[in-house]
């Protein structure tokens, strides 16, 4: 019998004991575990958050933002003048225009509902018609703008109200975060800088319309093909189509006018220096930089908190499941001087004999820790989500309402509901509670090599106790 | 050959010191079964675990061999612990919950012999103490107290050691398996050439030894064996 036989033989002595230990030590370990797994998920939404806006600064017409009005649109040359500073790495100029199906603009211009004021900039923003039916129905989402008798509705025009598309013309195949389209079927347009009759379809708005990647539609009588469809992960976001930026522009009949800058820096670290270059460029009387990053810093640290309290919490369930070791080690030691004594006596090493209660202590471990990651598979999910729904109640409130703010052109029916995919801020709330907490099989490997790490050294503390028994202790005892 | 010379161990008990040894001097030659005969608290335990390397003495040494073991090293009075003795104690002091055979296969895993080598030597030395073969893979808390201590005696023997150290090895049997017990220790002595101390309050017992030793108040003196006349045994060293 070897060493590892005889140790996962005294691990079964007293069966009852043995699952009473890897019952206490399941819960140990799988909540250990849970915290990895939810560490692990929120870390990645971090990442990705500041992946996607932290380094992405927009800049807009001066006094665009808020209800302030604005000032002239920006223009290519002052992409130019953008693109000229210090690290900035990209800029993507946009053009925004509402999009209403031609018959609800009809009959809600016969009903006597509001004219389509606000928009980019504050300005009116270009409306024009399109075939397309909006996939967002009046009084389906939110609370504002769906009742009749809401302050900022209009009495009795809300039964023929109906929510415009958004139609965005960009310069590279980024929404207005600067982030990459998530493209779910089809391709891209191509030539961003050259007209085309090529267009992408939010995938609600696709499924609402009936359309499909070479489905044609029409904006403004003019014919266009759906090249592909993207999920911005909205309803609003999805309630959108893009467009090549020249198209955009002809449509609005705004030829070489931008209402926002997409502007990516080249690192987080040059964010702020860059803002402060960009601002200073383009001139404050001019154009309002905005950062991303900032407006979602309640977000990300909010996430960055729960990354924190499950990194504790995983540090603590492993110490936890280290002391319930070394206590049961240090139990089994004492209750088995006299046999330690013997082997001793009969010619055992100490380093053998600490050896097995090393390996007993790991079988244990091994017990526990298959049913901890059966524990952690199930309850992950439902940690994380607690976690990050306990911490971010407030944040996500904060977050939606800076989305508001940064909404240009305000919230009155009929005017600019947001970026495509959200503005920076847009999805805010919604990219907090999307964090998805599976248990992968890499982050419960690597969990449980900590855990192994962890009772070794919980184990080798008794172990080396074994070294101080004294066999002469076994004769004195006869 | 086992020579001890001059052996003492001392112990603190508060103010007083004991001497449970007091300088025990004597000589067995290989293939001697010798026991030792004493009351209880006499230091007869004390001795035999000084002979076993189990302890360290006060002053002098027990040479094994000629080979000193004053001096010596842990890992290396774990060796002869491993190699050159054989323990056989009084409660048997047996692995529960491993059967005969692997308990009898202990010593010589310890000694690093292959497994198929190991389970073959132990299957026959459990043959040699007559444990019915039936029982081999018995675990040892399903075994009576004779069968147990003869597997403890197969173990003692397992590495083919020079001497064996039995301390009070009928003690917690009944007379007829104490007797087949001391045939069994003869019999080994005598067959296998090795040196058997025992330490007994069986007098049956010291009497069927070769040689017969009382220890008294730490100080040991030979006394004459039925087996054998005390004229060949040396005396006590002096104080």
């Amino acid at each position: 019998m070897s060493v590892l036989a005889r140790s996962i033989g005294n691990a079964f002595r007293n069966k009852v004991r043995t699952a009473a230990v890897v019952a206490v030590l399941a819960v140990a370990i799988g909540l250990a575990l849970a915290m990895l797994v939810a560490n692990q998920a929120v870390a990645g939404k971090v990442s990705e958050l500041n992946a996607s806006v932290g380094t992405v600064l927009t800049v807009t017409p001066a006094g665009g933002q808020g209800f302030e009005g604005g000032g002239e649109p920006l223009t290519a040359d002052q992409a130019t003048t953008a693109a000229g500073v210090p690290n900035v790495s990209s800029v993507v100029g946009a053009t925004a225009l509402r999009l209403r199906n031609a018959e609800a603009a009809a009959a809600q211009a016969g009903a006597g509902g509001p004219a389509g004021q606000g928009g980019p900039g504050g300005q009116s923003a270009a409306t024009v018609t399109t075939s397309l039916t909006a996939a967002v129905d009046a009084g389906t989402l939110g609370t504002r703008n769906q009742a009749a008798t809401g302050t900022t509705g209009s009495p009795g025009a809300a039964t023929s109200f109906s929510l415009p598309i958004t139609a965005t013309g960009v310069g590279a195949e980024v929404d207005t975060t600067g982030k990459a389209l998530e493209l779910t079927a089809g391709s891209g347009l191509g030539d961003y800088s050259a007209a085309s009759s090529g267009a992408l379809l939010g995938t609600t708005l696709a499924e609402k319309n009936g359309l499909g990647v070479g489905s044609a539609f029409t904006i403004k009588d003019q014919s266009f093909t759906v090249a592909g469809l993207f999920d911005a992960g909205t309803a609003f976001g999805n309630n959108a189509l893009y467009l090549t930026l020249p198209t955009a522009q002809t449509l609005a009949e705004l030829p070489g006018e931008l209402s926002t800058l997409i502007v990516t820096v080249d690192s987080m670290d040059h964010v702020e220096s860059a803002k402060t270059a960009l601002q200073a460029a383009l001139g404050t009387d001019a154009a309002d930089v905005s950062q991303g990053q900032r407006n979602l810093e309640t977000a990300v640290s909010s996430l960055s908190s729960v990354k924190s309290i499950s990194f504790i919490a995983f540090v603590a369930a492993l110490a936890t499941a280290g002391l319930i070791i070394l206590l049961i080690m240090v139990m089994l030691v004492r209750e088995r001087r006299r046999e330690i004594g013997v082997l001793k006596a009969i010619g055992a090493r100490n380093r053998t004999i600490g050896l097995q209660f090393v390996l007993e202590a790991l079988v244990l471990v091994a017990l526990g820790s298959a049913a901890g990651a059966a524990v952690a598979s199930f309850a992950s999910g439902g940690i994380a989500s607690a976690l990050i729904s306990s911490n971010t109640t407030t944040a996500t409130g904060a977050a939606g309402a800076a989305g508001q703010r940064g909404i240009p052109g305000g919230m009155a029916p009929g005017g600019f509901p947001g970026a495509p995919g959200g503005n920076p801020l847009g999805g805010a709330g919604q990219l907090l509670t999307s964090v998805t907490a599976s248990a992968s099989p890499g982050v419960i490997g690597a969990g449980i090599a900590a855990v192994f790490g962890v009772a070794i050294i919980g184990a080798l503390v008794p172990a080396l106790l074994t070294a101080r028994i004294r066999p002469i202790e076994v004769l004195r005892g006869e | 050959m086992l020579e001890v010379k001059n052996l003492v161990r001392t112990f603190k008990s508060g103010d007083r010191t004991i001497k449970p040894v007091n300088d025990v001097s004597f000589k067995l030659a290989q293939g001697t079964l010798a026991s030792i005969v004493g009351k209880s608290g006499s230091g007869k335990s004390t001795l035999l675990s000084l002979l076993g390397a189990l302890d360290k003495p006060t002053s002098g040494d027990v040479l094994v061999n000629g080979v000193s073991l004053a001096g010596m090293p842990d890992s290396r009075l774990t060796d002869y612990r491993r190699q050159g003795i054989g323990f056989v104690f009084q409660q048997f002091n047996l692995v529960p919950n491993l059967s005969a055979v692997d308990n009898v296969m202990l010593p010589m895993e310890f000694a690093g012999m292959r497994k198929a080598a190991r389970l073959s030597r132990a299957r026959e030395l459990l043959e040699q103490v007559q444990l019915d073969p039936g029982k081999h893979a018995r675990r040892i808390n399903r075994l009576s107290g004779g069968e147990q201590q003869r597997v403890a005696i197969a173990r003692a023997m397992a590495n083919s050691p020079q001497l064996i150290l039995a301390d009070e090895p009928t003690g917690n049997l009944d007379e007829q398996t104490g007797e087949h017990i001391i045939e069994l220790l003869s019999s080994l002595s005598r067959d296998h050439n090795t040196t058997i101390l025992v330490v007994t309050h069986d007098r049956q017992l010291a009497n069927k030894t070769d040689r017969r030793f009382r220890l008294q108040q730490g100080r040991l003196t030979e006394e004459a064996s039925p087996a054998r006349p005390a004229a060949t045994a040396p005396a006590p060293a002096p104080a």
